[in-house]
């Protein structure tokens, strides 16, 4: 009696017309005896054999997908954008925990003091701000030489990448927000400057670096926010409908700034 | 499409300072090495040529392409491998997560099709066996390994690789020779090294930097010439010597005019280099 597998059931397998526990009876032989390897070495297509194997490389070596990557997958993101996102400085678990406590202890400060709404109000626009200057550049991109030279283009990454971090930042802030006492429109009072201030990062890192342009507007949010609460009767009016309205106005400003000035930053670099 | 580079009184200022201060060049198909001092403007050319800085003036083309026009400069990059001085990693990265993520950044978006493509240039530098290993533990040569593979991504016609040889041990070195002179055949393959024996070994033309200005333009045997009649063998130091160092016989090798007793010998690539290059590349190559 033959030790081997049949001819006839070999031709079979390699068709795919075998079910699936007469397959694994026919792998568990074929691993072990190399008779019938080589025999089904000639039966299996070239492509089909191929693919098998690049399937059995992907097994080993492709990368793991992590937890972000695939909360992204399932919202609809692509693939190969998802794996650009996970790459972002910005949006590892290490940054967003940072985050996510300094707006827990912010929330925290702003229940327990009279006033204190309008502090979270100053931070809470700051933390997208701080997520954009850690999303893309030579600081922090290990990897941003090599991307240069490569043709995706870079404005269009560092802008995939921001708005992933203001969606993200942007959740956590309003989650945060949702401690705050005495719910009311002030809670959502940070959306329209965090969307500004972003808009206006973007713009300005199209003539400097993002450190330094997200730097520079934090600068002139807390001055401007200080200057503002002297004018102001309440502190809270520093966020009133006006301000609203200038922090929408700046937003557009800034996001046509971007479209009319993207060349500036592919061309530029912040080498040295 | 044109298959060379071409710069005309290519220039990069940084504050006062000329780095590459009016280079003209036309480098076509095969290995082109260039040499020079830290300092020499090298590493800010090879930039300039790998589309990451702009010049601050003259005019350089790539493969026919005019770089101030976005789209003629994506072309450019499209089929371009560049591999930077100090590469950096995501050392979080696998050896494959790490190629991978760079073919994304190359347009390669089909998943198939570029894990296949990872998967060959890393077997093309010897590194398949490897793939899965995260990057924060491999060894320095296997690191420079890496950065090579990613330039290889999409078989581009024109490589820029900035000093690609540096940490790697003598059988990596020569691996690395061989896959240099197979990718030189029908591509345009910059290589900027401080090793003369690479470029003696790889190089069909050498461009020698100084002081931001090309200081020679030839065959490797044309460097070697310039040193004609002027290398020397003798017993002992002698401070006439332009250069003067013992070798491994213990007899005292002199660059530039004979000291007394000295025998003239055959010069090297090595020695027309360090006459080119002056102190800058004396004091380098000796303390090496």
């Amino acid at each position: 009696m033959s030790t081997h597998i049949q001819a006839e059931l070999l031709n079979a397998y390699a068709r795919g017309d075998v079910d699936g526990a007469h397959a694994y009876s026919i792998e568990a032989h074929v691993v072990g005896c190399g008779e019938c390897q080589a025999s089904i070495g000639g039966l299996v297509a070239a492509d089909r054999l191929e693919r098998v194997w690049a399937e059995v490389g992907d097994r080993l070596d492709a990368p793991r997908v992590s937890p972000l990557e695939a909360l992204l997958s399932r919202v609809g993101v692509r693939e190969h954008l998802a794996r650009l996102l996970v790459a972002t400085p910005a949006l590892r678990l290490s940054w967003l925990g940072s985050g996510a406590l300094v707006l827990v202890f912010a929330a925290w400060a702003a229940s327990q003091q009279p006033g204190g709404v309008y502090w979270f109000l100053v931070l809470a626009p700051l933390l997208p701000l701080a997520g954009v200057a850690a999303a893309y550049g030579p600081d922090v991109d290990p990897t941003y030489e090599v991307g240069l030279a490569a043709p995706l283009s870079s404005f269009g990454l560092l802008l995939i990448r921001a708005l992933a971090v203001l969606v993200s930042t942007s959740a956590m802030v309003a989650i945060s927000s949702l401690a705050l006492p005495g719910l009311h429109w002030s809670a959502a009072a940070w959306l329209l400057p965090s969307l500004a201030l972003t808009l206006c990062s973007l713009a300005l890192a199209t003539r400097v670096s993002a450190i330094t342009a997200c730097g520079s507007l934090a600068v002139v949010w807390m001055l401007a926010t200080s200057v503002g609460r002297h004018i102001a009767e309440q502190p809270l009016d520093v966020f009133a409908p006006a301000t609203q309205l200038a922090c929408a106005l700046l937003a557009v400003g800034a996001a046509l700034v971007v479209v009319r000035n993207a060349e500036n930053f592919e061309r530029r670099g912040d080498l040295t | 499409m044109s298959r060379t580079i071409e710069m005309s009184e290519l220039r990069k200022r940084y504050g006062a300072n000329d780095v590459v201060a009016g280079v003209s060049l036309d480098v076509g198909v095969g290995v082109t090495g260039l040499l020079g001092p830290n300092g020499a403007g090298k590493t800010t050319l090879m930039r300039m040529l790998a589309t990451v800085l702009a010049p601050t003036g003259g005019h350089l083309r790539i493969l026919g392409r005019d770089l101030d026009d976005a789209e003629q400069r994506t072309d450019v990059r499209r089929q371009l491998g560049y591999m930077p001085q100090e590469p950096g990693f995501h050392r979080h990265f696998t050896v494959f997560e790490f190629v991978d993520y760079v073919a994304i950044l190359k347009e390669m978006t089909d998943t198939h099709a570029r894990h296949r493509e990872v998967r060959r240039v890393l077997e093309r530098v010897d590194l398949g066996d490897v793939a899965g290993r995260r990057i924060r533990k491999l060894s320095g040569g296997m690191r420079k390994r890496v950065a090579m593979a990613q330039a290889l991504l999409g078989d581009p016609r024109l490589l820029v690789l900035d000093e690609p040889a540096s940490a790697l041990d003598p059988e990596q070195r020569m691996r690395f020779r061989e896959l240099i002179s197979e990718l030189g055949d029908g591509r345009i393959v910059l290589v900027s090294t401080h090793q003369t024996d690479d470029v003696a070994a790889l190089c069909q033309r050498v461009i020698v930097l100084r002081d931001g200005h090309a200081a020679f333009d030839g065959t490797p045997a044309q460097l070697s010439a310039l040193a004609r009649d002027r290398v020397w063998i003798a017993d002992t130091r002698d401070d006439r010597a332009q250069l003067s160092w013992r070798t491994a016989e213990g007899r005292h090798r002199h660059v530039g005019d004979p000291p007394l007793g000295a025998r003239l010998v055959s010069p090297t690539i090595e020695d027309g280099y360090l006459l080119l290059a002056g102190p800058a590349a004396i004091g380098k190559e000796l303390a090496a």
